[in-house]
């Protein structure tokens, strides 16, 4: 069909007006990254755009060598990791029993689940159960409070209801338990889901803040959202660093410019094969509600 | 079994029995398939026992004056006292305030804007473009509010951002973009727009595939233009993903992300940018008032509980409800 004037003028401002937005999103980024490979001088004066000037790897060399980042990566590794996989082991354990059409009171406890969702017991009252479990300063208190998120649940739960019902029949009659159909069948051909509820606890975990915070006392167990947060904060103490080569060479701009790229990297390492998923998998969840 | 004890009634004859125990093996037969189902559900019931309904239980500790030694169980009532203290202090009330007025901006913004995203993303024809500006939009929902707060301390910072920058070349003086209540709340309402529209726009693009594309061309048929299709043809198709939105979102008035205000936050803008959660946060944890605070936490949950309600009877009633 053919484009009138005014269709024209609609989808030149369209790609002008998306265009613009996709710059919004990449420009920040690439400004901290030009930041963190720039040299101090040119930091402290403002000359740094989106371009590295006088180029160095002297912030990552200090923010490695100087601060516990390292020790913070691998703990945030670790948090994200073990978490993930309780996550989804328990989710999966929620949701696949609340799609069995035969399972006993299905919809009282998806009402009691839900009813979470919109109405809880708020922080202190959550902090004190954690508290009495004994789980204060360790990670237990990150991965049990936190363990299923319902809406991922739910969402979960509508797509095995959804998977074909003969294909169940088929397996039942040649002999398959519920455990079988569940690791033979359902989570074979949940995968694009899986992987989209995985990045969803994963990057929960990854950038968790406020219960590391609230519940790690202990500094050398920080992740690096936190680390990096405290660094930001405290102006960066620069007497920390122990070489005094790296002090008069130091901005602190540089420093977190840097940090923020370490704990950035990760994400954009696994988003590009991941982003296909996640998009479908929304999609999955959008269209049951 | 209870059958038999009723003998002597015509209804206890052989084929009846048959169907009994058909329906007795049907029974077991449920009941054995269920054992698996019921052993993998018991620890998310413990899980939901545990870290959710305990929880609202501890929701008591509001009414009482908690104290280490006596515990939850044995410290004295004192009723509604805590509610009085809140709402009495202009502090708290400041705080309250805070928290409604930034996040009902925050919608009354930050709605529209996935949905005409989505609409103009839809309106793209060119595959690689749309590709590539999707996968850009959608990145800064994965990015944690640490990173993000640097980001807008880099870009708006006084002495060196980039758009002080450009505000110096035009104007000759920095702004302090960060440090004036005004300009605060539209960073603060402003970053949360950015990090989440691209993202939010899945759903309405997802719900945006389902409209019949032959309503569009019996739109251009009648000579309806690009912004009168959207109006009369888009909008109205996704019309009930919008209102189910919309009421999940009001759920959320109450609370304003901590992550968010905590990193943007500063001393200068204190009486706009302290909310609730981080009111609990620093009274409650730091300043170890958990009666007070949690009585703030379940005033929090019953507005929430209270504006989801309403907001379903609303859309109930143009048949959009969510139960």
């Amino acid at each position: 069909m053919r484009r009138t004037r005014g269709e024209q003028v609609f989808y030149m401002i369209n790609y002008v007006l998306l265009t613009l937005v996709a710059i919004s999103c990449i420009l920040p980024l690439l400004n901290i990254v030009a930041l963190s490979l720039s040299d101090a001088r040119a930091v402290v004066s403002g000359k740094v755009g989106l371009w590295p000037v006088d180029f160095t790897w002297f912030s990552y060399h200090s923010l490695l060598t100087g601060t516990p980042i390292l020790n913070a990566f691998w703990n945030s590794v670790e948090i994200t990791l073990i978490g993930t996989g309780l996550s989804m082991a328990v989710t999966i354990m929620a949701a696949y029993p609340l799609s069995r059409r035969h399972f006993y009171n299905r919809r009282f406890f998806t009402m009691a689940m839900v009813f979470t969702m919109i109405f809880n017991g708020g922080l202190i009252p959550t902090y004190l159960v954690v508290q009495n479990l004994g789980l204060v300063n360790s990670y237990g208190a990150l991965w049990l409070p936190g363990l299923v998120s319902t809406y991922n649940m739910l969402i979960m739960r509508s797509y095995f209801e959804n998977l074909p019902g003969e294909v169940d029949e088929a397996a039942r009659i040649d002999g398959c338990g519920e455990l079988g159909l569940l690791f033979r069948i359902v989570l074979p051909l949940s995968k694009p889901l899986l992987a989209t509820i995985a990045l969803f606890y994963g990057v929960g975990y990854w950038n968790s803040f406020m219960n590391v915070m609230i519940y790690i006392n202990d500094t050398s167990k920080y992740n690096m959202t936190v680390l990096v947060q405290n660094m930001i904060m405290s102006n960066l103490n620069v007497q920390d660093f122990t070489d005094p080569t790296m002090i008069s060479n130091l901005t602190p701009e540089g420093i977190r410019a840097a940090a923020v790229i370490v704990m950035v990297i990760p994400i954009l390492a696994v988003y590009p094969f991941l982003q296909k998923y996640f998009v479908k998998g929304v999609m999955l969840g959008s269209i049951k509600g | 079994m209870k059958g038999e004890l009723t003998a002597g009634k015509p209804r206890l004859e052989p084929p009846d029995s048959e169907v009994r125990q058909r329906i007795r093996q049907q029974r077991l037969r449920r009941f054995k398939t269920n054992i698996p189902l019921i052993l993998m559900f018991l620890p998310v019931i413990l899980f939901y026992l545990t870290f959710r309904y305990a929880p609202i239980g501890g929701l008591v500790m509001a009414f009482k004056d908690y104290n280490f030694y006596d515990g939850l169980w044995h410290s004295p009532w004192v009723g509604l006292d805590h509610f009085h203290t809140l709402f009495s202090d202009p502090r708290t009330v400041e705080i309250i305030r805070n928290t409604l007025f930034l996040s009902l901006l925050s919608i009354i913004v930050g709605f529209p804007i996935p949905i005409i995203l989505a609409i103009m993303l839809n309106e793209v024809r060119n595959i690689a473009f749309k590709r590539t500006v999707q996968t850009v939009v959608y990145m800064p929902h994965f990015f944690s509010w640490v990173i993000i707060a640097m980001m807008i301390m880099t870009v708006f910072s006084l002495e060196n951002g980039i758009v002080n920058r450009w505000v110096e070349a035009w104007t000759g003086e920095p702004y302090p973009f960060m440090y004036n209540k005004g300009s605060w709340i539209a960073v603060f309402v402003g970053s949360g727009i950015w990090k989440d529209m691209g993202f939010n726009a899945i759903i309405f693009l997802a719900a945006l595939t389902t409209i019949d594309p032959s309503q569009y061309e019996a739109a251009q048929m009648d000579g309806a233009s690009k912004l009168r299709q959207i109006w009369h043809v888009t909008l109205p198709g996704i019309r009930s993903t919008i209102i189910l939105l919309l009421i999940l979102s009001m759920g959320r008035v109450m609370e304003v992300g901590f992550d968010q205000v905590y990193m943007l936050q500063n001393s200068n803008v204190n009486e706009v940018a302290d909310v609730i959660s981080t009111y609990i946060y620093r009274t409650g944890l730091q300043g170890a008032q958990f009666s007070l605070t949690t009585a703030m936490g379940l005033f929090e949950s019953l507005v929430a509980f209270i504006l989801i309600f309403c907001a379903n009877y609303i859309a109930r009633r143009f048949n959009e409800g969510l139960w």
